[in-house]
């Protein structure tokens, strides 16, 4: 029985299930993307445009099918699904690459001389108990002198001489040496730009923290008056259709809340306590001190976190 | 002069809904002429649009008062609706309150509408609604609160208060001085 004219016939109503192309299209089953290199054909594409995006699709489309029945599948209760390998294309990155952060002092020394950095353990090994005992912290081996039992003391040494209590002291000085290079370090990396806002901002505070609110202080020389925020309002002059459609809008959210309200009796109550509010925005700081932190720029958005000390 | 804030207006549409219920929509977006609210010295106005624009032109200490004045803004921020505002919502008042002849004027003095006094009252009015009282001959005097739905008033005695007095046209000679 001859079947070719059957097969051709069938062949003609179907595409082809192979693409072929100048250039073979790029296929990343990992990502479902398919990339068509090839230059676009002038000819078709003015001609009809639909029809030779169309039939551009179909071929990425076609040739990405083929990729995805030629990988490996396992069964499900859905039928057999296709493992995708990994993704071979990579994908730019979204945000931009975060900046360094700004390098502490030590770690500045450290650079220029070339000291690697090492990261100290936090345990350290004690001969005498034969045991891996904390650095510092809960017992501690820095606390290991001032908590020895039996003390050495110098020939040249006052009768109120307290070993324990010398020991200690070393200990609490470098705490306080440590935190002091902290506070340096962040004060080092935070702009000046930014420190003069807060400066500018304190200063609005207790400028206004007298029991007169201010009113009575001395004005330094150069010194301006301080303003809070100001109301704003919309102008008078604007076309009344967009006050009536705003009124509009207002109407449909009361009644909308009103609904709402109905199922949860214990809703908002609707007005804002604006002294409330203003001393919650400005963490207790008061209107001025929020205005001039407004009108001297953004903030910069928390993040205040400092960086630890030298490990 | 401006115009008022959104939480202003809220203060007042809510107070303005308590009368006229989804009626207020008319008297926002009116079909002759645009109107609108605006705020001066602490009163709410309720003005057309074409007297705005020439009020605007006003200096504010000299501008005294615009199209029809709906009432004030109390120092804390509570609206009152003024015996001013009664054209506009004995117009589209949803609940109304007729009382007889005999009862107009101690209505007219400042005083609470009692039983013997009602000639009339919309069906089915809730307790503490805003309504519009009327003469028997359909002349609003005034509006105030129900104390009573209509169902429960059947069973008072005539001296009991059906609606609580907030204002009446009387305000006019009383308080001439401080009501615009």
């Amino acid at each position: 029985m001859d079947v070719s004219n059957i097969l051709a016939s069938h062949a003609a109503k179907y595409q082809s299930v192979t693409v072929e192309k100048e250039t073979p299209l790029e296929v990343d089953p990992g990502l479902l993307m398919v990339t068509d290199l090839n230059p676009i054909e002038a000819e078709t594409y003015n001609e009809n445009l639909e029809e030779h995006l169309q039939s551009l699709a179909r071929d990425g489309v076609q040739s990405l099918m083929t990729s995805l029945f030629s990988l490996p599948t396992k069964p499900s209760p859905d039928g057999p699904l296709a493992i995708l390998p990994p993704p071979v294309y990579q994908l730019p990155r979204a945000k931009p690459l975060p900046k360094p952060k700004p390098l502490t002092k030590w770690e500045q020394f450290a650079k220029a001389k070339g000291i690697q950095h090492k990261v100290r353990d936090k345990k350290v090994w004690d001969e005498e108990k034969q045991d891996w005992v904390n650095r510092w912290g809960r017992n501690g081996k820095n606390r290991e002198v001032e908590e020895q039992w039996i003390h050495e003391v110098p020939h040249n040494a006052d009768v109120d001489y307290d070993p324990r209590k010398v020991a200690r002291d070393e200990r609490k000085e470098r705490i306080v040496k440590n935190k002091k290079q902290q506070e340096q370090n962040i004060a080092r990396q935070t702009s000046t730009r930014e420190r003069k806002q807060e400066i500018e901002k304190t200063l609005a505070t207790t400028r206004m923290s007298t029991a007169s609110m201010g009113k009575f202080d001395k004005i330094l020389e150069g010194e301006k008056k301080i303003r809070g925020v100001k109301r704003k309002f919309n102008p008078n002059e604007e076309p009344v259709t967009n006050e009536m459609k705003a009124s509009l809008d207002l109407l449909n959210k009361m009644e909308s809340d009103k609904k709402k309200m109905r199922k949860d009796p214990r809703g908002e109550e609707g007005s804002l306590n604006v002294r409330k509010a203003v001393k919650f925005a400005s963490k207790g700081k008061g209107g001025v001190a929020l205005g001039r932190e407004l009108s001297s720029g953004k903030g910069r958005g928390g993040g205040k976190g400092g960086r630890g000390g030298k490990r | 002069m401006r115009p008022l804030t959104e939480e202003e207006s809220k203060a007042v549409f809510t107070k303005l809904a308590n009368y006229v219920g989804k009626n207020l929509v008319h008297l926002i977006d009116r079909q002759d002429e645009p109107y609108c609210f605006r705020l001066h010295k602490d009163r709410v106005f309720y003005v057309s649009e074409s007297s705005m624009r020439l009020g605007i032109s006003i200096a504010r200490p000299n501008l005294v008062s615009l199209g029809t004045c709906f009432g004030k803004f109390s120092k804390s921020g509570k609206f009152k609706l003024h015996i001013t505002a009664l054209d506009y919502v004995a117009q589209y008042a949803k609940y109304k309150i007729w009382i007889k002849p005999n009862g107009e004027m101690p209505f007219l003095y400042g005083n609470h509408v009692v039983k013997a006094h009602l000639g009339r009252i919309t069906e089915d009015t809730p307790e503490h609604q805003g309504v519009v009282v009327f003469s028997m001959n359909d002349i609003p005097l005034g509006f105030g609160v129900t104390a009573r739905s209509t169902v429960d008033t059947r069973k008072l005695d005539p001296t009991a208060i059906i609606v609580f007095h907030q204002a009446d046209v009387g305000e006019y000679l009383r308080d001439e001085d401080t009501l615009f």
